[in-house]
């Protein structure tokens, strides 16, 4: 019994272990905050303001486009000398609240929020009057808040993404293509394209826009060209999308609608799904690993290619697209994110107004929002 | 009840009715799928049953881990998270060695047994971490693995991050490693069989053996439907419970290693909600939480059920809205007449 219970101490003191062998390796933003305070004499002009104390605040970790902004604020913070705490949301609302009025009640004196809902403006809305009682700065960045929140407050701001753009870039960019490649795409030779679009979230903006702008942009510019709009490959389905019915924007959904699909729709029976838009670079991917298992887009000599779009551009999305196994994405420029919300960090902290110097940003009439652009992306060539 | 006066042909019509109520969910199936096929004749043709099948066997190995739990009158959350926390590692491990954004760059491709191993193994330890917890400390296993879901989170978490990975999905898998898990070496009429289907027959064939054939098997439902008594009958309560839970990590291991093929693109969300498919397709067949009540049938059942929902509904086109309700209504509807058995015997 002794034995027993000495092996399990052990088990147990192991797995204790390895939790905080990772947790040391990996140099994540939380472990060098307090760090970061004490060398930022040696990074000489920004010395007098090393009393900002940042909170940031992410909607989730788990999020892949979110990770790449953080790593990248992280850095800059760091370049800049300033002393900044990084918080996870985890996708719940009343968390980040919790979260945002510990983080004041301990003395942070500006705020950048990535807030979770973004399908009312009230938690927005309260982020912001916490911040205007606490009489301290706040950003919000990458998921949108509505004007009037900013607006009610004269140190709030917002950097972020049109919204709607990429889902109009999405569907420029679908439309491109298929003109160029029409018949190549219509592999059963009906004049018309089927496709299955893969919706993220319901109820969130940005997963709205793009499954509604994506089709709508792309059948205008179609018919334009002369051609019939496209069809959604199941007439019966009225919504005209799938969506991840655990809200993730996950890549295991798309590949389980995927198979479903497949299993009935084939070339064979001249009913195949010719497109493939996904609101997402992980549910593209997602539905490609389903293609890749049906025999398409392997890029093994004579294996067709369905045309995949996705959103984000991501690493592995982008070596996707050039291997040719993914047609495009539209990038989300994480860095572009990250520099913004700095420079407007580094106004703080040099004493200046919210809003200084971003004249080289595109920003909204009225209202303090600065708009980082999407760009598109359909192999290294036009990046 | 039953010495009561009563005609002979009113207990006939009770018992057609209780035949038709154990049985319900199989006729509910039944039914479920001649109507589907109406609505849809693409519903029966080889490839549709082949996806569904698929799909039940991808699913399938975490359920038949997390049941042995359940006959413990116990559960696991941290089923999902351990499937995420495997299905990165093994993704990581066999990454092409050509990957422009390979994670750990000096490895090459390792083989694939050595990281199918690696994953049970990791599974299994956390497994028989949080088994200590529950055997010693005598915590109810929701607590400990509420606990543990929370820990293996913040390790997934910081896992995507270490190496080249910066928190990028893991994706740009090894030929051999998809090939090994999505590709197939047999055909029938035409339509591949993937091969994680005969991996999840095999388990399913060895879990079988182990419930049913093996000292640990019948100790495990002794200890399920009385600690006392089976402590008194000389089971090592410990011992068993920290297996039974080493047992079901493995199997959540070896659920993450097929997950990283199959999906081929794994970050911090993967297997993200997995234990409540696995928790709901056990109960619907059968596995009780009242505890050692429990047949490997009726888990394969289970999950067979919950993707039929999912593909049958996908099929017939119907509101994504409604979906949650029909699943949750023919959980909570399985659970009801499960208990019912029960209240029955007792």
């Amino acid at each position: 019994m002794k034995l027993k219970k000495l092996s399990a101490l052990l088990l147990a003191g192991a797995m204790c272990l390895s939790i905080a062998a990772c947790s040391s390796s990996s140099g994540g933003g939380e472990s060098e905050a307090p760090e970061s305070a004490a060398p930022a004499t040696t990074e000489g002009t920004e010395t007098t303001a090393s009393d900002l104390n940042v909170g940031v605040f992410y909607y989730t970790y788990s999020d892949v486009y979110i990770t790449s902004v953080r790593t990248a604020l992280d850095a800059a913070l760091d370049g800049m000398g300033i002393t900044y705490q990084d918080y996870d949301g985890n996708n719940t609302q009343s968390n980040q609240l919790d979260q945002v009025n510990t983080a004041i009640s301990n003395g942070a004196n500006l705020l950048v929020v990535n807030i979770v809902e973004t399908s009312s403006p009230d938690a927005a809305q309260t982020v912001c009057d916490a911040a205007s009682t606490a009489g301290i700065p706040v950003i919000f960045f990458n998921r949108e808040v509505d004007d009037s929140v900013i607006n009610s407050y004269d140190n709030a701001a917002f950097v972020g993404t049109d919204a709607a753009e990429a889902g109009h870039m999405q569907g420029e960019m679908i439309a491109n293509y298929l003109t160029e490649n029409y018949d190549t795409v219509d592999l059963n030779g009906d004049g018309t394209i089927s496709y299955v679009m893969f919706k993220g979230q319901e109820g969130n903006a940005e997963a709205e826009y793009r499954t509604q702008y994506a089709v709508e942009d792309a059948d205008a510019l179609l018919e334009e060209a002369g051609h019939p709009a496209l069809s959604f490959y199941d007439p019966a389905n009225t919504s005209k999308y799938l969506v991840d019915q655990n809200g993730s924007w996950s890549a295991a959904a798309a590949t389980n609608y995927m198979d479903t699909i497949l299993s009935a729709y084939s070339e064979a029976n001249g009913n195949m799904v010719e497109l493939v838009i996904a609101n997402n670079d992980e549910m593209a991917k997602g539905a490609i690993s389903s293609l890749q298992a049906a025999g398409y887009n392997t890029g093994a000599e004579g294996s067709k290619t369905i045309p995949v779009f996705g959103v984000d551009a991501t690493e592995d999305a982008q070596a996707l697209i050039n291997q040719g196994l993914m047609t495009g994405s539209i990038k989300q420029d994480a860095e572009g994110m990250a520099n913004t919300i700095a420079t407007l960090v580094g106004n703080i902290n040099a004493g200046e107004e919210l809003m200084a110097n971003t004249d080289q940003f595109i920003v909204d009439e009225g209202v303090a929002k600065i708009r980082v652009p999407y760009a598109m992306y359909t192999g290294e060539e036009s990046a | 009840m039953s010495n009561s006066p009563a005609a002979k042909s009113e207990l006939n019509s009770k018992r057609i009715g209780s035949l038709v109520l154990d049985n319900s969910l199989y006729i509910i199936m039944i039914l479920a799928i001649i109507y589907i096929a109406i609505i849809n004749p693409n519903f029966l043709t080889p490839n549709s049953i082949i996806n569904i099948i698929g799909q039940t066997a991808a699913y399938l190995p975490a359920a038949l881990g997390i049941a042995g739990c359940i006959v413990l009158t116990g559960t696991d959350l941290s089923a999902g998270r351990i499937v995420g926390l495997t299905a990165c590692i093994a993704a990581s491990l066999l990454q092409t060695v050509s990957s422009a954004n390979k994670m750990w760059t000096n490895i090459g491709v390792l083989p694939i047994p050595v990281v199918i191993i690696i994953a049970m193994l990791i599974g299994a330890a956390i497994g028989c971490f949080n088994g200590f917890f529950v055997a010693k400390f005598k915590l109810h296993p929701f607590i400990v693995t509420l606990a543990t879901q929370l820990i293996i989170y913040t390790l997934l978490l910081l896992y995507v991050q270490m190496g080249n990975n910066n928190g990028m999905a893991i994706s740009n898998l090894d030929a051999s490693y998809t090939n090994f898990v999505k590709g197939s070496i047999l055909n029938i009429g035409g339509t591949p069989i993937p091969n994680y289907v005969w991996f999840a027959i095999i388990l399913t064939a060895l879990m079988w053996f182990i419930w049913n054939k093996t000292t640990f098997g019948k100790n495990m439902f002794a200890l399920g439907a009385n600690e006392e008594a089976a402590r008194v009958s000389g089971v090592n309560v410990f011992l068993t419970t920290i297996m039974v839970f080493a047992l079901a990590g493995a199997m959540y291991g070896f659920t993450g290693f097929v997950e990283g093929a199959r999906i081929g693109s794994n970050t911090a969300n993967t297997g993200f909600n997995y234990e409540q498919d696995a928790i709901a397709a056990c109960v619907i067949g059968g596995v009780s939480f009242v505890g050692g009540i429990g047949k490997i049938r009726g888990i394969v059942v289970g999950v067979f059920l919950l993707r039929l929902i999912f593909v049958g509904l996908t099929m017939i086109s119907i509101d994504q809205n409604l979906q949650y309700l029909i699943k949750g209504g023919i959980i909570l509807f399985a659970c009801a007449v499960d208990m019912r058995k029960y209240l029955a015997k007792k």
